[in-house]
């Protein structure tokens, strides 16, 4: 598959414990791609990196092989972004900002399509529409030229439920058709509904990158309900286990290897139900991360 | 009017464009109707020939304080302070709101994602502002021109043309400095700050020159002097003095890009 993304020890320096350091990580065509990280972690900085918004204090960003900053206007054309903080002009209607925008793209695109199908009115002003609705402008503005690389910053924040799917469709379609997300989020259930390989940064360093698949593989989640709440501290040294949740009668485990020293603890007490299954991804980090920061992902 | 950033930037402006007009019109209506009071009272001339010269160094335009004639009337109450003044705050308004204005308001990221170069933006930014500040010229010398037709002042249009060009080119000047500087430093109060001090200072340094023998080689640096020195109103366009004028604009036009596009954008 081909890179559209590459960043080699991407560094940017921004005053104390800040900004990003050595980050590595590639992108390739097709993909959605999680980056997932506490706020304040880089993950913001190292889009604003894609998006030449702010420049890198040392290493490489190339997209679709061009350099991110000599070739920017270029990259550009094939991008699509929603900030995180999305600020648009408030006193344009929703139809007035996506022409303006279509316009300095030189590409028609199908924004009002795309407004439909999320159910916006467009010819309400900005300063009119709800947060959820603003929502709505940011992402049609960002798919709408059906860009080869989408970079979304906390995309779903403001929508319900139902526009939420509707989002998952479009991401969906966007990389039917050959295009690459890159998709920034604190929300795991999100990052692992749509992002097929993901990287995790922590205080600006990129911890891990893989594929969704395997770090769930990696974990078993466990829960079991006894007919007692068991003691508190039964199940501490127990071969496999990650983490241990207690909630009452129910207690559940992220463990990993095989499962029967935790059968052979369980089987101790009076248990009335067991379920087994692969891990979340929030099972994951917290079972990789327990205890170290307590807003880790 | 949403083609590109350039007719957008106008765009936003439209309605304060529409007052700056009649603001403008309604005060050159103002002193254009008092002239025939004036006029008719020599006394008045007297007075202010007999000013401290401290004074009418400030007060005139150009020539010497001279309130018989249309030329120095106009000079003394519209052109020597109140229309380089009210084309100043228009313009360096404009200037400081149109990169750090939206950087402030945060409308500068979504714009920059878009496949323009920051070079580009500030150019289209500053044509409009070049635009805005022409229009309310054009405001200007119509008010003027039929103002001085309905009170019978004896003025060429041609002279009241080239002064109202001088005064343009001077806001413009001063706007394109407020886009330098907004456009380096991302922060509107910053540009509007000291752009504003700069004039202030560059306006007191001529207005002083004449009685202050050490700012005689400073007076020539004040773009106010190169506004008033060629006296428009009665000599017509100075070509030397607008010159000045212009290349204070094209000079801050040719950095603002470099030092934008070189700065990381605040988020």
């Amino acid at each position: 598959m081909a890179e559209v993304v590459r960043a080699e020890q991407l560094t940017k320096n921004y005053g104390l414990n800040r900004g990003i350091v050595d980050v590595d990580f590639t992108v390739e065509a097709g993909e959605v791609f999680g980056y997932l990280g506490p706020n304040g972690a880089g993950k913001s900085t190292t889009i604003r990196l894609l998006l030449d918004l702010i420049r890198p204090s040392r290493g490489r960003l190339t997209i679709f092989g061009l350099d991110s900053r000599r070739d920017g206007v270029e990259i550009r054309k094939r991008l699509g972004y929603l900030p995180g903080d999305l600020r648009l002009y408030d006193r344009m209607t929703g139809r007035d900002l996506l022409e303006y925008f279509a316009h300095l793209r030189g590409a028609r695109g199908r924004g009002a399509e795309i407004a439909a199908r999320l159910d916006l009115d467009l010819d309400r002003t900005i300063k009119e529409l709800s947060r959820g609705n603003r929502q709505k402008v940011g992402i049609v503005q960002a798919f709408m030229h059906d860009p080869d690389l989408i970079v979304l910053d906390e995309p779903t924040s403001g929508l319900d439920p139902l526009v939420q799917e509707t989002f998952y469709e479009l991401v969906a379609e966007a990389t039917a058709r050959g295009g690459t997300v890159f998709l920034s989020s604190h929300v795991l259930s999100e990052v692992q509904h749509m992002a097929d390989r993901v990287g995790l940064i922590r205080e600006g360093r990129l911890d891990l990158v893989d594929s969704v698949e395997n770090l769930r593989a990696a974990f078993m989640h466990v829960e079991a309900t006894f007919a007692q709440p068991p003691p508190s501290d039964a199940f501490e040294g127990v071969a496999g286990v990650r983490r241990v949740e207690q909630d009452g009668e129910v207690v559940r485990f992220a463990f990993e290897g095989e499962i029967d020293p935790l059968l052979k603890a369980l089987a101790q007490f009076h248990v009335k139900a067991l379920d087994v299954r692969e891990a979340d991804l929030e099972d994951v980090f917290l079972a990789r991360y327990r205890g170290e920061e307590p807003d880790a992902p | 009017m949403l083609r590109n950033v350039a007719l957008k930037s106008l765009r936003d402006i439209r309605r304060g464009f529409l007052w700056w007009s009649l603001g403008l019109a309604g005060f050159v209506a103002l002193i254009v109707s008092v002239w025939p009071t004036v006029h008719s009272n020599p006394s008045l001339n007297k007075l202010a020939q007999d000013y401290p010269e401290a004074l009418q160094a400030f007060i005139a335009f150009g020539g010497a304080v001279d309130y018989s004639s249309p030329a120095g009337y106009l000079g003394i109450e519209l052109f020597s302070l109140m229309v380089p003044l009210l084309l100043l705050v228009a313009a360096i308004g404009t200037g400081a709101g149109t990169i750090a204005g939206e950087e402030e308001r945060g409308t500068l990221e979504l714009l920059l994602a878009n496949p323009v170069s920051r070079t580009r933006i500030v150019l289209e930014k500053t044509l409009a502002l070049v635009a805005e500040i022409a229009g309310l010229g054009v405001v200007l010398w119509l008010a003027l021109w039929v103002g001085a037709l309905l009170a019978d002042m004896d003025i060429s249009a041609g002279h009241l043309a080239a002064a109202t060009v001088t005064a343009v080119l001077l806001a413009i000047a001063y706007g394109t400095i407020a886009i330098l500087l907004g456009a380096a430093t991302g922060r509107r109060t910053v540009a509007i700050g000291l752009t504003a001090a700069a004039a202030v200072a560059a306006y007191l340094v001529n207005g002083l020159a004449p009685l202050v023998h050490a700012l005689e080689v400073p007076q020539k640096l004040s773009p106010f002097y190169h506004y008033a020195a060629g006296d428009p109103l009665r000599q017509g366009l100075s070509l030397t003095h607008v010159g000045v004028l212009v290349a204070i604009a094209v000079v801050a036009t040719a950095l603002a890009p470099y030092f934008f596009s070189r700065r990381d954008v605040a988020t």
